[in-house]
């Protein structure tokens, strides 16, 4: 790995913003499907209006998706021609810290991607509610004309917002994540990313079948702790180099990956070889990004990685129990009405996945 | 503009061996002898720079030195005698005598057997570039040369530190400098001053002793106009040889003649330039010139020097010819290989080896062990391991092999005496094992000297004859690299020296005002062969994985996996339902537990009718739990349920 092309970190996250829209877009057409070319609605009338309104999806889906491009290709790219010479003096400083945003963002992305599965729910619920909505009268926020547009154009709008919502959620975490990657890492798996997340949505949509992407989405999240595992404790190790380099005035970059290029006081560990920096990394780099190899371990570094691993293993057992016992440990049973307030995961829509089995149908009970 | 000469006394005329003694008080004064910065400097008597010392060939020496500096210790080497018989007189700190304390006196008292040009300088701690350093011209009455020139001169090249050398050395010496950069000399100095003038006559010849008291720069040397022709090198008389521009290393002296132009319409730069190839890195303000000039008359202009834009092609000093004409001793006795090489310890500094060793003081001076050990003293081990020591048989033939691993040069001086280089190959060459040079390749009539460079990853082969009893250091004189332990010791026939040598009981009191022990081996220990707790330098780095790492590689994984159970744990894990008494909040848009239930595959139409097996629940949909989506469900927001 001459150049680093790849970076897993994007990919992972551009992954889970594209499999979140198309599960919307997939919900959407599914309820179009249902509510106007099902047995019951086979009047021409019924048709044209679906072609139509499928057509809205699509539009929408697509306009966003352009539109999240445009943003995201620029942003990067001024990023990269403006911001990254200035750095030289203090960049192990500016790694660090995007290191430490790429752990964060990935952090929290992963809690959320655990319980993606249950997106399509939750959407389902969401597009139900929309659809109802414009029976109601009198408590809609929205002007008159907005409303009246929202509701001629919702199936051009829902999948719009969605994709533009989630395609900038998606540009932000990559821009965080990528300012630790090098630019030539960030266009492929932004474009496999794309493709993957399309295709398990696709297939999601196809089959029906939850199981198998449940599976995958935790081997993916937990390859995605991981990499956040590896950023957080070299966002530690680069700060500390930074410090090392200035203290020995720029004379680090002479002793390669040998003695001196290193803080003997700090050190845990340190191999001449395997540098996952020096050389491109020579592979070393792909360890590196995917279990945050370093062939010189320092006292922070070491700590930080396992303080990490410590805080997100108990963030685990502490959003466990509050799905099982339905509040926080060491807090008192409160009704149910804070639920979900937790890193964006969706909390709602329990009991509904297991038997989402080639479904079409969405019925919303609202019964009391 | 200052003029300071060292005009020298004139004592060839004296026939008579006589007593010469100095009084030397060693203290702090302050010096700018670049014009840039004041700064303490150790001077002697209240001066500096130094007085020159004198003497005749035969001549008693005598220097009482004390120690007035009040914060460091000191000693005098005097650099290039050979002091046989008066091994103790040598000057090296914890060698042949105790650093002399402050507040404490030292007698230094020898018979200078031996013409020509040398130095003295403090031989204690990298201390003698914070100004301890000066000239000591033995005159010959039975010079060879004598009738050759009028007048003689004495010119110093140096370089210069703003800063003192105890914060220089401890910044050298740290992990903070691994690769072991030498600090740059501020400034170059001709007699230790800049702008020198030398007043000059017409046709007339002019001797100049001329000596690098430098800390580290070696100095290519040229007079504009003039040749010179090279009569003596570190007090070897030689053929004389003509040169155009010479390169001294750190301590090493030559001994030319020059002869003046016949008109005086005109005066000419004298320029000594630093070798920057030393240098880790050249400072955009450094200045590594320095101007003097021969003044053959002070009303014309002082030119600016030529500035010199083809590579400095110095004489080489290997083809000079000893003046006694001595023949290449014959097969050595004795062959010691000594491969050069810098690296980092434990600590993360970096340190020089021979061979393997870096050298490290030992707790007494090895001289003194040396004279307590009885037949022990022919066994290395008592020195110590870290002295590098090698004992020699009286009269034995040593030859010296010298490997150039690292890739700069490095001036080689032998403490004792001048050697035959008998060998020394281009920059490189690699090793003189691997170059495939034989004994048929040295010079018939070795050039002798008592310090040489070793070109960069070169090779350089001397010989010498054990001689002269004594304890001898063998070491680089940049003296970075003194500090940085490229140092050996030679102990030469010590159970002669056990004969005839007695310490002197000042040299004792030293000792003893320095908290030294004067007895036992070089860890102090009377059992002379058991070195437990001798002066060790720190370990080598650890070399990957040690114990710690190993613990810490383990810890890291077992947090890895255990994670990544975790994870997969909670991503496996049913989300459970929800109590329903927990999920209705009245009139709040509630966590929308169970809220879509799908049928059968029958599509039951648009989602407004209660026809789900689910509906027995109460439910609110509208509002998902999601806070931060509302503005997806726009049309439905705000909505606290769905009738």
């Amino acid at each position: 790995m001459a150049v680093e092309v790849f970076s897993v970190p994007i990919f992972l996250v551009v992954f889970r913003e594209a499999l979140e829209t198309v599960i919307i877009v997939s919900v959407l057409l599914a309820f179009l499907k249902q509510t106007l070319s099902g047995p019951s609605h086979q009047t021409v009338e019924d048709l044209n209006l679906h072609k139509k309104l499928v057509r809205q999806v699509w539009f929408g889906t697509a306009l966003g998706l352009i539109i999240c491009l445009v943003i995201g290709g620029s942003l990067i790219g001024v990023f990269y021609t403006v911001g990254s010479n200035k750095w030289d003096a203090t960049e192990l400083d500016y790694e660090g810290a995007f290191c430490l945003i790429a752990s964060v963002i990935i952090t929290v992305v992963g809690f959320a991607l655990l319980r993606i599965g249950k997106m399509q729910e939750k959407w389902r619920v969401k597009l139900a509610a929309a659809m109802e909505s414009p029976v109601r009268t009198g408590r809609f926020s929205f002007g008159g004309t907005m409303k009246r547009f929202f509701e001629k154009y919702a199936m051009f709008m829902l999948p719009f917002v969605t994709v533009l919502r989630e395609g900038i959620e998606a540009i932000v975490f990559v821009a965080g994540v990528t300012f630790s990657a090098p630019a030539t890492a960030v266009p492929l798996p932004v474009v496999v990313g794309l493709a993957v997340g399309g295709l398990v949505g696709w297939i999601l949509y196809k089959s029906g079948s939850s199981t198998r992407l449940q599976v995958f989405l935790v081997i993916s999240t937990c390859l995605l702790y991981l990499i956040a595992a590896g950023l957080f404790s070299r966002a530690v190790w680069s700060f500390e180099q930074q410090r090392w380099s200035r203290l020995l005035g720029g004379d680090v970059l002479e002793t390669g990956s040998g003695a001196g290029s290193y803080d003997i006081d700090q050190s845990v560990w340190h191999v001449d070889c395997c540098s996952p920096y020096v050389n491109g990394g020579n592979g070393w780099g792909f360890f590196n990004a995917l279990l945050g190899w370093t062939n010189s371990a320092t006292y922070g570094s070491v700590i930080s990685y396992n303080l990490y691993w410590l805080v997100v293993i108990s963030a685990f057992f502490v959003l466990r129990f509050k799905e099982v016992k339905g509040h926080w440990p060491f807090m008192k049973a409160k009704s149910g009405g804070d639920v979900g307030v937790v890193s964006g995961a969706p909390q709602n829509s329990s009991g509904s996945v297991a038997t989402g089995k080639g479904t079409t149908t969405t019925n919303v009970v609202a019964e009391k | 503009m200052t003029t300071r000469l060292f005009p020298l006394l004139g004592l060839a005329a004296l026939a008579k061996a006589a007593t010469v003694t100095y009084d030397f008080s060693i203290d702090w004064v302050t010096a700018n002898p670049d014009g840039m910065f004041e700064r303490p400097t150790i001077g002697i008597n209240g001066k500096w720079p130094l007085p020159i010392m004198e003497a005749n060939v035969g001549d008693q020496v005598i220097v009482n030195a004390f120690n007035n500096l009040g914060d460091q210790a000191t000693s005098l080497h005097f650099h290039g005698l050979y002091m046989n018989g008066s091994t103790h007189m040598d000057g090296p700190s914890q060698v042949t005598q105790c650093a002399i304390y402050p507040g404490s006196s030292f007698t230094y008292n020898f018979t200078v057997k031996q013409p020509g040009t040398y130095w003295y300088h403090s031989h204690t701690k990298g201390q003698y570039p914070d100004g301890l350093r000066a000239p000591f011209i033995i005159h010959d009455p039975n010079n060879p040369f004598k009738d050759m020139y009028d007048e003689e001169l004495v010119l110093t090249v140096s370089d210069w530190y703003h800063d003192q050398m105890p914060g220089l050395l401890n910044f050298f010496i740290s992990k903070a400098n691994p690769t072991g950069a030498e600090p740059v000399p501020n400034s170059a100095l001709l007699n230790e001053t800049q702008n020198l003038t030398i007043p000059v006559e017409p046709e007339r010849t002019y001797l100049f002793r001329m000596i690098n008291m430098g800390a580290f720069a070696g100095q290519y040397v040229w007079f504009e106009g003039h040749n010179i022709t090279i009569l003596e090198v570190d007090g070897i008389y030689t053929q004389p040889a003509e040169a155009d521009m010479i390169y001294l290393s750190a301590a090493q002296r030559c001994s030319f003649l020059l002869t003046t132009r016949n008109s005086t319409t005109e005066n000419f730069p004298i320029v000594a330039s630093m070798d920057t190839t030393l240098f880790d890195q050249l400072p955009e303000d450094l200045n590594y010139n320095v101007t003097g000039w021969l003044v053959y008359d002070s009303k014309e202009p002082l030119p600016e020097p030529a500035i010199l834009y083809e590579d400095f092609d110095p004489f080489d000093d290997m083809t000079l010819i000893p003046w006694d004409n001595e023949p290449l001793l014959g097969e050595p006795d004795r062959i010691i290989t000594l491969d050069v090489i810098m690296d980092n310890l434990g600590d993360g500094a970096n340190y020089a080896f021979f061979n393997n060793i870096t050298y490290v003081s030992p707790r007494v001076p090895s001289l003194y062990t040396a004279l307590n050990a009885g037949e022990l003293a022919t066994d290395p081990r008592i020195y110590g391991e870290y002295t590098h020591p090698f004992v020699f048989e009286k009269d034995e033939i040593i030859e010296l092999v010298i490997n150039n691993i690292d890739s700069g040069r490095h001036p080689f001086h032998l403490h004792g005496r001048s050697f035959q280089a008998v060998w020394r190959s281009e920059e490189e060459a690699g090793t003189f094992e691997d170059s495939n040079v034989t004994s048929e390749s040295f010079t018939p009539i070795p050039m002798k000297r008592d310090t040489i460079v070793l070109f960069p990853e070169g090779n350089l082969v001397l010989r010498f004859r054990a001689d002269n009893p004594g304890v001898w250091l063998f070491h680089c004189h940049l003296e970075w690299h003194v500090q940085s332990g490229l140092i050996a010791t030679f102990v030469e026939a010590p159970l002669e020296l056990q004969k005839e040598l007695v310490i002197p009981k000042n040299h004792i009191d030293a000792c003893e005002a320095a908290g030294v022990p004067t007895v036992g081996n070089a860890a102090a220990n009377l059992d002379y062969l058991d070195l437990t707790g001798q002066n060790m330098p720190p370990p080598p780095l650890p070399a990957g994985f040690t114990t710690k790492g190993i613990v810490a590689m383990v810890f890291s994984c077992i947090s890895g996996i255990l994670g990544v159970a975790v994870i997969a744990w909670y991503g496996f894990a049913d989300v459970p339902k929800e109590e329903p008494s927990t999920i209705v909040a009245p009139g709040k848009a509630a966590g929308a537990e169970g809220g879509v239930v799908e049928g059968d595959g029958n599509g039951s139409g648009s989602g407004d009718d209660a026809s789900s097996p689910t509906a027995q629940k109460e439910t609110v949909v509208g509002t998902i739990s999601n806070n931060g989506d509302d503005e997806i469900t726009a049309s439905g927001g705000g909505r606290d349920r769905v009738p």
